[in-house]
């Protein structure tokens, strides 16, 4: 097995908007190594969601191949798909989406739940996570008693908790004021220096990116830019810097 | 935390619209609780009725053409007041004396005179006593002068003497069972069997007409004659040589009642069509209902839960990109819908029983009618203007008794609720948690 979590070769996506059709992406390349922590930016419409969902296999190529763990997704079939989503993803969104119903524990819990780990397992790991992102204490507070800071490290915890292969987030921070933003920002940066997590995040603020490791730019369904960053603490950054 | 917790832990966020659907589908099953049982008791009330009143018709016809060569002559009711409750026995219809029976005899085309002896309830004696002839075979040409409905020991027969039948309602008043001896105007008797009471007979001894005659000292007297003649040809003219003996006697002949039973049967026609009517009609009715309370279900359920998916498609697109199965989303949506029909269904068998009466006949048409010419007494028995025809039968016609439509929810009708509450909540929800599967991840995370 090569130290490639992610391979893309040539891929292209293209669906219906209407009577018309829209390309956004084409013949993409991309690889993303072990541990890597890797921005992209890229204007609205550039097509970074829609990469993040083929790679999350929450959506399908058109063409081309996107390897994940070596096992190329693009050819598997929805029947298939769920299981990598279970075990090789882990998704962060831009509005948290947790489950509002259950506390954060049980929101952690729930993605275990789904890739069949026992109760037991379970409930201790859902406590180290929430430990990992700062949330010990706050366990049992449903959704709504967490600040918006705190909701966004449930779902950190979430994706974090069964070990997956990649981290995918999108606009983690889009929601967040800048405490928060910076906050969270540095939580991933952490998870990626200490444990080693593959994180790929979609973000606009150029700050935010400069934190990672690498930094992608798409424009017109193709990579315009692949820059090394140099993922530097952000206790170092004034606010302001990241103030979007 | 499994998916039944999510799935409770879901229904109480939404207590709101939770109830309003428990309310809706706990009504709808209500009503699928009640109507059964309701619809077969009034089901089976009607077509016992109906079958009462054909056997009734049948009967008559039957009795009628049996005594087509009958005649019936007796004096009419003369009640004195100053005679009642003052002696042992106590004649309402006038004494007929032996004369009467030889000239009866001696009329041209007679064939046989049968004397029949009833005395009425005096103060003294809560029952009449009735004499028929028990002499030999040719006394049974009329078998309505018997007792009828032996409840319990044998009816009387030929030959029969020192022994009576009565009725329950006097052997109960004065404790008597099949083997008791009966002191009747100073004399023993045995009871030999017990008819059940009617309103036609009334509380009645009946023995040898032997006996009869005996204990109340009248030897050769009778109350009433039946006098059968040759042919049906011969009735008219013997009826008019009975008449010409004494203008007060009523006189009454199988013919003369062919007349009168044409009317009853038109009119038994008429109710058993009302109550064949009334039952299909009750079916319908019934089968309209729960098809309505069915569909009310379903409905209820699909709306809601249509709206739950809509509502919850980022949770759905969250669950998925989570891994989630299209069987987890599809349980977990229909566990919800088959949840709440299960709490309502609770509801609704603790509500059924209190309400059954009330909902059962706001539904539903009631089973029997009671037509003109019927007269309702206890125990749902109906006294059809017998004496308009000469036929004394009582008619059994059930649906009134005193514990009228008391259909009950049983354990198996309660167990067959829960049943099709479950499949109901079920088919309900399985196309909105489908559709809930089926929902392309990438989609649901994009709608707002």
């Amino acid at each position: 097995m090569s130290d490639l979590v992610l391979k893309i070769e040539d891929l292209t996506k293209v669906y219906k908007l209407g009577k018309r059709d829209v390309q956004p992406l084409t013949n993409l390349n991309l690889d993303v190594k072990k541990g890597e922590f890797t921005a992209i930016m890229g204007p609205s419409g550039s097509g970074k969601t829609t990469l993040l969902n083929i790679i999350g296999c929450i959506d399908k190529a058109t063409s081309g191949k996107v390897l994940i763990d070596d096992i190329d997704v693009a050819k598997l079939p929805e029947s298939k798909l769920y299981k990598i989503r279970r075990d090789k993803i882990g998704f962060v969104f831009q509005n948290f989406n947790l489950v509002p119903y259950l506390n954060a524990r049980e929101n952690v819990e729930l993605s275990m739940e789904l890739a069949g780990k026992f109760q037991g397992q379970r409930g201790e790991r859902a406590n180290e996570v929430l430990a990992t992102v700062g949330l010990s204490g706050r366990e049992q507070h449903r959704p709504q008693r967490l600040s918006q800071g705190e909701q966004q490290r449930v779902a950190i915890a979430r994706a974090l908790a069964k070990d997956p292969a990649i981290i995918l987030a999108d606009e983690p921070t889009g929601n967040l004021d800048v405490t928060n933003k910076r906050e969270i920002v540095k939580l991933l940066s952490d998870l990626n220096q200490k444990q080693g997590t593959t994180i790929i995040m979609v973000t606009h603020d150029e700050q935010v990116a400069m934190q990672t490791h690498r930094m992608l730019t798409l424009r017109d369904g193709k990579i315009s830019e692949d820059k090394v960053c140099g993922a530097a603490s952000l206790d170092n950054q004034p606010s302001e810097a990241i103030e979007a | 935390m499994g998916i039944l917790t999510r799935v409770t832990r879901n229904i109480w966020r939404k207590k709101t619209r939770s109830s309003i659907v428990i309310l809706t589908v706990c009504l709808a099953l209500t009503l699928l609780i009640v109507l059964p049982p309701s619809i077969n008791e009034r089901a089976t009330i009607t077509q016992s009725a109906v079958n009462s009143l054909v056997d009734y018709n049948n009967d008559v016809t039957s009795s009628v053409t049996l005594s087509a060569t009958e005649i019936q002559c007796e004096y009419g009711y003369d009640i004195n007041p100053s005679l009642f409750g003052t002696g042992p026995i106590y004649f309402a219809n006038g004494l007929m004396n032996a004369s009467m029976y030889n000239e009866l005899v001696s009329i041209p085309d007679v064939a046989t005179v049968i004397p029949i002896f009833e005395d009425l309830v005096t103060a003294n004696r809560s029952y009449e006593i009735y004499g028929v002839p028990l002499g030999n075979s040719s006394d049974f040409k009329d078998p309505s002068i018997m007792p009828s409905n032996i409840t319990a020991g044998r009816n009387l027969q030929i030959g029969d003497s020192g022994v009576v039948v009565v009725d329950d309602v006097t052997a109960k008043n004065y404790s008597l069972s099949v083997g008791s001896s009966f002191d009747v105007l100073g004399r023993n008797f045995t009871v030999v069997g017990i008819e059940a009471w009617s309103p036609a007979q009334g509380y009645c001894v009946t023995m040898n007409l032997e006996d009869a005659w005996a204990i109340t000292n009248t030897t050769g007297q009778a109350t009433k004659y039946l006098v059968f003649v040759d042919n049906v040809d011969s009735v008219n003219s013997v009826v008019t040589r009975i008449q010409s003996l004494d203008p007060k006697l009523q006189i009454s002949s199988g013919a003369l009642q062919l007349n009168s039973v044409s009317g009853l049967q038109s009119q038994l026609s008429e109710l058993t069509n009302s109550d064949q009517s009334t039952l299909s009609s009750i079916q319908s009715t019934g089968a309209a209902e729960i098809c309505l309370a069915i569909a009310a279900v379903v409905v209820t359920v699909l709306f809601m839960m249509l709206f739950s998916v809509r509502e919850r498609t980022k949770e759905i697109g969250t669950l998925k990109a989570m891994g989630a199965t299209n069987g987890v989303i599809l349980g977990q949506f229909m566990l919800e819908a088959i949840l709440l029909c299960l709490i309502a269904v609770v509801i609704a068998l603790a509500i059924s029983k209190t309400v059954l009466p009330t909902l059962s006949s706001l539904l539903l048409p009631m089973p029997v009618e009671i037509g003109p010419g019927l007269a309702p007494y206890p125990n749902g028995t109906m006294y059809l203007q017998p004496n308009t025809v000469g036929y004394s039968k009582t008619l059994i016609l059930p649906g009134h008794e005193t514990n009228f439509l008391a259909a009950s929810i049983t354990p198996q009708s309660m167990l067959l609720a829960v049943g099709v509450a479950l499949l109901l909540g079920a088919l309900g929800s399985l196309y909105p948690a489908l559709k809930a599967a089926r929902t392309k991840p990438a989609e649901a995370m994009r709608y707002e």
